[in-house]
Order: C-alpha cells, then sequence, then structure tokens
C-alpha cells in the first residue's frame, strides 16, 4: 500500500472542495492499496470510446462519471456487456441522452470505457468512519440488493485475516461463496484480503469518510473490484494526523 | 466566598488527584452528605438511611449550615469545615447550586457523587452547569451528575436515594453492574436481590460529567471481588477508549452488555450502502466484538445474565449441553432454544449411552433430552446429572424438573446443587409451572442454583455462560 500517494490524492481532492471522489481516483486507490481493479480509461468523447475500447478488448462497461450521480445504475449510467465498437456507439448515444433526461443538471466529467469481469459471486465491503468508534469495516454479499436484506456484519478497523473471515461467515448468504448446491467454491482467501487492506487503508488515511467497493466480484482464483465510491470528510472534520 | 487565594492549594491538589486513579470511590473511609436534612423521605436523608442500613463502616459527616446535628450526628456547615479529608461528597443539592459547592470544597474532598438532575438532561442551562462540573473534574473526579451513585457490598457503600421497603438491596455477590440509567441499576438490584443473588458494585454515572464507562471498566478489571461485570449503555463517551478498557476487563472476567436505542436513524447524509446501513446498533456490535464484550439483546437477556454470572457459576468450557428433565415437551423446547442459541445438545456418546442404560430402568430411552418421565425421583434427576457431567463430554446441564411425580421431594434441589457443585461446570435450573412450582423456586435459589421460569430464558443463560468463555482475543 502506498500511504503517501493515497494521502495526497485525498488532499488535492479535499483541496480542490470536493466531496466525493469520482470512480477513476477511487479506484486509483485501490490499485494502490493492492486491490484489484478491471483494466480501464476515461474517455471524454464517441472517437475516444472507440479507439480504447479496441485496445481493452471487447467485452467491455462504459460507464458515466459525474460527482452529481450516486447511483449510476439507477440513472441509465452504467451499460455492461458491449461487444463491439457499434454497439458501443450506440449505448453511449442512449447514455447521454438518458442521463440529459433524468439529471439535466448534472455535471458530466467523461465516461469510463472498463474490461468486462467475469460473473462470479457479486460481494460489497465498505468502511465508514464512525464518530464515536472511528474506523469501521463492513462485509456483505450481493450488489444493489443490499441494503434491502442488509445481510452483512461489522468490525472496528483495522481487522486481521482471522476477523475478516469470522465476518464473511457471519452473513446468512456465506454458502454462496463457500460453494452452494453445485456451485464452485470462491476464493475465500482474496476477499479477506481486500477486507483487511480496505480497513487498513481508512485506519491510515484522513479525510475519507465513506470507502466502498460495490461490487467485488469474487471468482475462483481472485477477485475484483469493478465500482467504487468514496465520499470525503468535510475539512472541518478532518483532524491533523 | 473562599476562591480567592486557593489557587496554589488547588494546583497542588490538581496535580495529586490526576495521577491517582478514581478507585477511591471503591474504598471511601469518609462521606459527607451535602444538603443533609432530618426530615424523613427527602433523597439525603433517605441515603443517610442507606448508610446506616448497610453499615458503612467509615465516618459519615451531614453538611447543611441549617443544622448543627442530624440523627445524633454533628452537622457541618461546609465541606470546608469538616477536619478529615472527604473520599466521597454526595451532592443532593440544586443542580445551580453544586458546581459552586464542589469548586468552594475542591480542596477538601477527593471524589463527588452528584444525585441531583437538572443538567445537561434539562436543556441548555442545564449543559452549562454540567460544562462548569466538567472543567472542576481535574480537581475532584466526580461520579453523575443525574444519578444513583454507589451501591457498594464490599466497601458497604450506598448512595441509592430508593427507600429499603420500595426497593430491596442484594446481598455481597462477585457481580458488577455499571449503568448510565439509575432506574435500571435499580431496577436490576431489586431483580437480583428478590432473587437471592449477590452483588459486588454497583455505579450509575448518570450524565458522565467526568466518570464513564471505561473508568468504571479500567477499575473493574483489576478488582479483585468482582468476578463479573454487567454494562447498561445508552451511548459511550469516547468509543476507543471504552473498547480499549472493556477488552482488558474481558480478558480477565466476562464482561456483558445491553445497548439500548437499537434503532436509532444511521447517520444522515450516507451516500455509500456502507453509509446508510451503518446504524448505530451495528457499530456497537462490531465495538462489542472487538472488545469481548457479551451482546445481551435485552432486559430479559440481562436479567438471565445477572442471574447466571451473580449465582457465581463458572464460566462453560464449550458449548455442549445436556438436558434433564421429567416433562418431555419442556426438554424438546429446551433442546430447540439450544439449537438457536448455537448450543449443541448433541445425544450421548456410546459408553455414556451405555452407563446410563444401567443407571435407569430399562424402559427409559436414554437421549439427550434425557426424560425421565412421571416415573422420576430425586435420586433418579442426581444419578443422571452425577454422570452425564462426569468425564468430557457435556459443558454444561440444564436441569428442569416439573413437580408432578409424586416422588420428586423437597431434597431435589440440595441433591442437584451437590452433584452440580461436584462437577465444576455450570448447571442451570428450569421450572416452568404455576403456584407449587414457584413456590419450590426458592429451594434452587438457597443451594444456589440460578432458576429460571422459562426455556428461553434459561437457554439465554446457558449461552452467556459458554460465551464468556476466557480466550485470546485479537489485540485491539
Amino acid at each position: 500500500m502506498d500511504n503517501e500517494k493515497i494521502k495526497n490524492i485525498v488532499k488535492d481532492a479535499s483541496d480542490a472542495g470536493k466531496k466525493t471522489l469520482s470512480e477513476p481516483v477511487a479506484k486509483e486507490i485501490l490499485r494502490l492499496s493492492s486491490i484489484s481493479v478491471p483494466i480501464f480509461c476515461v474517455v471524454q468523447d464517441m472517437e475516444d470510446a472507440v479507439k480504447n475500447a479496441e485496445e481493452i478488448g471487447y467485452p467491455v462497461v462504459l460507464k458515466i462519471i459525474s460527482p452529481d450521480i450516486v447511483h449510476k445504475s439507477d440513472m441509465h449510467g452504467v451499460s455492461v456487456g458491449i461487444k463491439n465498437s457499434g454497439e458501443l456507439e450506440e449505448k453511449m448515444s442512449f447514455m447521454i441522452l438518458a442521463v440529459a433526461d433524468e439529471s439535466p443538471t448534472a455535471c458530466i466529467e467523461g465516461f469510463i470505457i472498463e474490461k468486462m469481469a467475469p460473473n462470479g459471486v457479486e460481494v460489497i465491503v465498505g468502511v465508514v468512519k464512525d464518530e464515536q468508534f472511528g474506523p469501521v469495516v463492513m462485509f456483505g454479499l450481493g450488489g444493489a440488493a443490499v441494503e434491502l436484506m442488509k445481510d452483512v456484519a461489522f468490525r472496528l478497523a483495522p481487522v486481521d485475516k482471522n476477523e475478516a473471515v469470522e465476518m464473511m461467515r457471519e452473513v446468512k448468504g456465506y454458502p454462496l461463496l463457500a460453494g452452494f448446491r453445485g456451485s464452485s467454491a470462491k476464493d475465500i482467501e482474496a476477499v479477506a484480503d481486500v477486507i483487511v487492506k480496505l480497513a487498513g487503508m481508512i485506519s491510515e488515511t484522513d479525510g475519507i469518510k465513506e470507502f466502498e467497493i460495490n461490487p467485488l466480484i469474487v471468482h475462483e482464483h481472485g477477485v475484483v473490484a469493478v465500482d467504487a465510491r468514496a465520499v470525503l470528510e468535510s475539512p472541518g472534520q478532518i483532524k491533523a494526523a | 466566598m473562599l476562591q480567592s487565594g486557593m489557587t496554589e492549594k488547588s494546583d497542588r491538589k490538581k496535580e495529586m488527584t490526576r495521577v491517582s486513579k478514581p478507585d477511591f470511590f471503591f474504598s471511601p473511609r469518609t462521606v459527607a452528605i451535602v444538603g443533609a436534612t432530618p426530615v424523613k423521605g427527602r433523597i439525603s436523608n433517605i441515603i443517610l438511611e442507606s448508610l446506616r442500613r448497610i453499615g458503612f463502616p467509615g465516618r459519615v459527616f451531614p453538611v447543611n449550615p441549617k443544622y448543627s446535628s442530624i440523627e445524633g450526628m454533628d452537622c457541618y456547615p461546609s465541606l470546608t469545615d469538616i477536619k478529615e479529608e472527604v473520599d466521597v461528597a454526595v451532592f443532593a443539592v440544586p443542580a445551580a447550586l453544586t458546581p459552586g459547592l464542589i469548586r468552594d470544597a475542591r480542596d477538601d474532598i477527593k471524589g463527588a457523587v452528584v444525585i441531583s438532575g437538572g443538567f445537561a438532561e434539562a436543556g441548555a442551562e442545564g449543559i452549562t452547569l454540567e460544562n462548569e462540573l466538567r472543567g472542576l473534574s481535574s480537581s475532584v473526579r466526580i461520579i453523575g451528575p443525574n444519578c444513583m451513585g454507589i451501591y457498594d457490598t464490599v466497601s458497604r457503600l450506598d448512595t441509592f436515594f430508593i427507600s429499603f421497603e420500595r426497593i430491596k438491596r442484594p446481598q455481597k455477590g462477585r457481580l458488577s453492574i455499571i449503568s448510565q440509567s439509575g432506574s435500571f441499576a435499580v431496577t436490576a438490584m431489586d431483580e437480583l436481590a428478590a432473587e437471592g443473588i449477590g452483588v459486588a458494585r454497583v455505579v450509575s454515572y448518570g450524565n458522565k460529567a467526568d466518570m464513564n464507562e471505561a473508568d468504571c471498566l479500567e477499575f473493574l478489571a483489576d478488582d479483585e471481588h468482582t468476578g463479573a461485570v454487567a454494562v447498561y449503555i445508552e451511548s459511550v463517551s469516547d468509543g476507543r477508549r471504552f473498547v480499549a478498557a472493556a477488552a482488558a476487563c474481558s480478558a480477565k472476567k466476562p464482561v456483558l452488555a445491553i445497548k439500548v436505542g437499537k434503532t436509532a436513524e444511521a447517520a444522515g447524509a450516507a451516500r455509500s450502502h456502507t453509509g446508510a446501513i451503518a446504524g448505530r446498533y451495528e457499530v456497537y456490535r462490531a465495538a462489542f466484538k472487538k472488545a469481548g464484550i457479551i451482546e445481551l439483546g435485552g432486559y430479559e437477556d440481562f436479567i438471565s445474565a445477572c442471574k447466571a454470572y451473580g449465582m457465581g457459576l463458572p464460566s462453560a468450557r464449550g458449548r455442549r449441553v445436556m438436558i434433564i428433565t421429567d416433562g418431555g415437551g419442556i426438554g424438546v423446547a429446551l433442546a430447540d432454544a439450544c439449537a438457536w442459541a448455537r448450543l449443541q445438545a448433541a445425544p450421548l456418546p456410546k459408553e455414556l449411552h451405555d452407563e446410563m442404560k444401567k443407571t435407569v430402568p430399562s424402559y427409559f430411552a436414554v437421549s439427550n433430552p434425557m426424560d425421565l418421565t412421571g416415573s422420576a425421583t430425586d435420586g433418579l434427576f442426581a444419578d443422571s446429572l452425577e454422570k452425564t457431567m462426569a468425564g468430557d463430554h457435556y459443558d454444561i446441564a440444564i436441569v428442569a424438573p416439573m413437580w408432578g411425580p409424586p416422588a420428586l421431594s423437597d431434597n431435589l434441589p440440595k441433591l442437584i446443587a451437590d452433584k452440580a457443585r461436584k462437577s465444576g461446570k455450570p448447571v442451570i435450573i428450569c421450572t416452568p409451572g404455576g403456584e407449587f412450582t414457584r413456590s419450590r423456586m426458592e429451594l434452587f435459589r438457597k443451594q444456589g442454583l440460578p432458576v429460571f421460569l422459562t426455556p428461553e430464558s434459561a437457554v439465554k443463560a446457558a449461552m452467556v455462560l459458554a460465551d464468556g468463555k476466557i480466550t485470546q482475543r485479537a489485540p485491539v
């Protein structure tokens, strides 16, 4: 983990008056924390998008970058499984129109073209700084329904590997990772590693209030963080190191 | 006012008290009651009465300029007029007067118990007064305000201002209770007293202007008179310090806690799922786990846990439960409750099964739950308990005698208690029933056995005894 670089990223964003970090910046923090993210690049226009998608290789995912859109998929800001340039052009045009329609005042900073991750079990790993207890780490099963199901486990951060595994075993959906009804066992060690690293990152980084990987896709071997978001502490909240 | 000219003295005192821990609250030699009165039924008079009843061995100084003596004791016009150093001064005077009185006496007293309400809980003016108190805590350690103070069977101090007629005091025991709520502490004490269960120290610290749960846990961790600690929490003052203090304590003795106000809304303006889900209670649970605290779900759990540990039962070495009953249905209900509580009521291993077959009449089905049926006798209960708890097959026994079978006698509780002691393992009694059954509960209590009316509460007690196993915990 590259502490200094992460601290500088957070400081620059905070100095620039930002309240959140964009997905590419949040993923840069993950990369610096040695948490695996898909190959991606940031593009500004269609021509750029097509050129980069060729280099990355299809299938790709197209995502909008906007500080004003919190839940991208609710706003047609995510398009997955794009197989060729024709489809990319079509999806991108649609996305621009749909977003303009849904949130006309949103500031659009660009688009992400990202290598589509293979299917796996989707989990969420998040950290939040609690006013009373400081950094807390959460693990849960499954993407967007997590707020509904609340099948999650919490620990005070930082945590060690044993605590991380214990957290995973606590959630009801754990058999989906361990292998359920003939499905293969997923890489539990790798998930534990992400929990430990993310909990460590927030414990050592001032200025981040919430940081969340959702989803983290878990394969038989390895994991990949396909989306991430971060909320910064308001400048008054940042304590001197 | 005596304030001017006292700065030097107070500076010296400040250094003294800050280095010394607030342990003196638990072994005071002198206690002053500020605002003492001979008028029966008034708070400060009840406290004088409480001190007399518990037999406080040190000296008591009533303080009130209106009287020269109260109930045969010399009464002092002010704390400053007392010649000896006062370890604990109890303030039951209006909130607005309290900070000034403590300030004037800051060189004469080590600690203050501020019973009075009317501080932060009462609005803006009260917040100002409480901040004044907090400012004084560098020279005088303060418990309260808005609290009951201390009930201590070891030092024999009782500042609780509820009369003995209304609220019974528990005998001496090894359970200590610390509570933000005075009424919760009082109610738990009354329930435990009714169950014949003792306590070591009970502290109600109310608004926590100075002393909080972490200070108490730090003291109780090393207190040889305390075998287990139960904590009632509304909110903690300093999260990480609390976790560190509780972890240090739970490494030495079981720490149980109830957190109320679970359904409070999640922190506002969260933009991530994590932020939206991370309500107060989830974070408290995470903190409890880190600190090795046994979480209690509600009032009933709190009382069940206090009964189990208050009776001085040892923690269980594992989660294997043996159920012995003469009521088949209650036995199954207990087994169901065990499964829910992640306790294992597994069948008897073969060697034990064969041995039991020889012990009981041939028409008995030997299993777990062990159903002694309507043919149950005192002896069958005692033998079954002795044999199943010998060896390393089970960690806890729940014995559930239904009083129907005519052969069961009033000797049963003593026989069970003897075998329980011999086993060195925790044994819990569950006796659901009405008038006759309830009249027999006292027999078990007298034998030092915790007795429960429902399978669920008995199993809850078994669960906390299993959770209380002191193990190596992750560093905080």
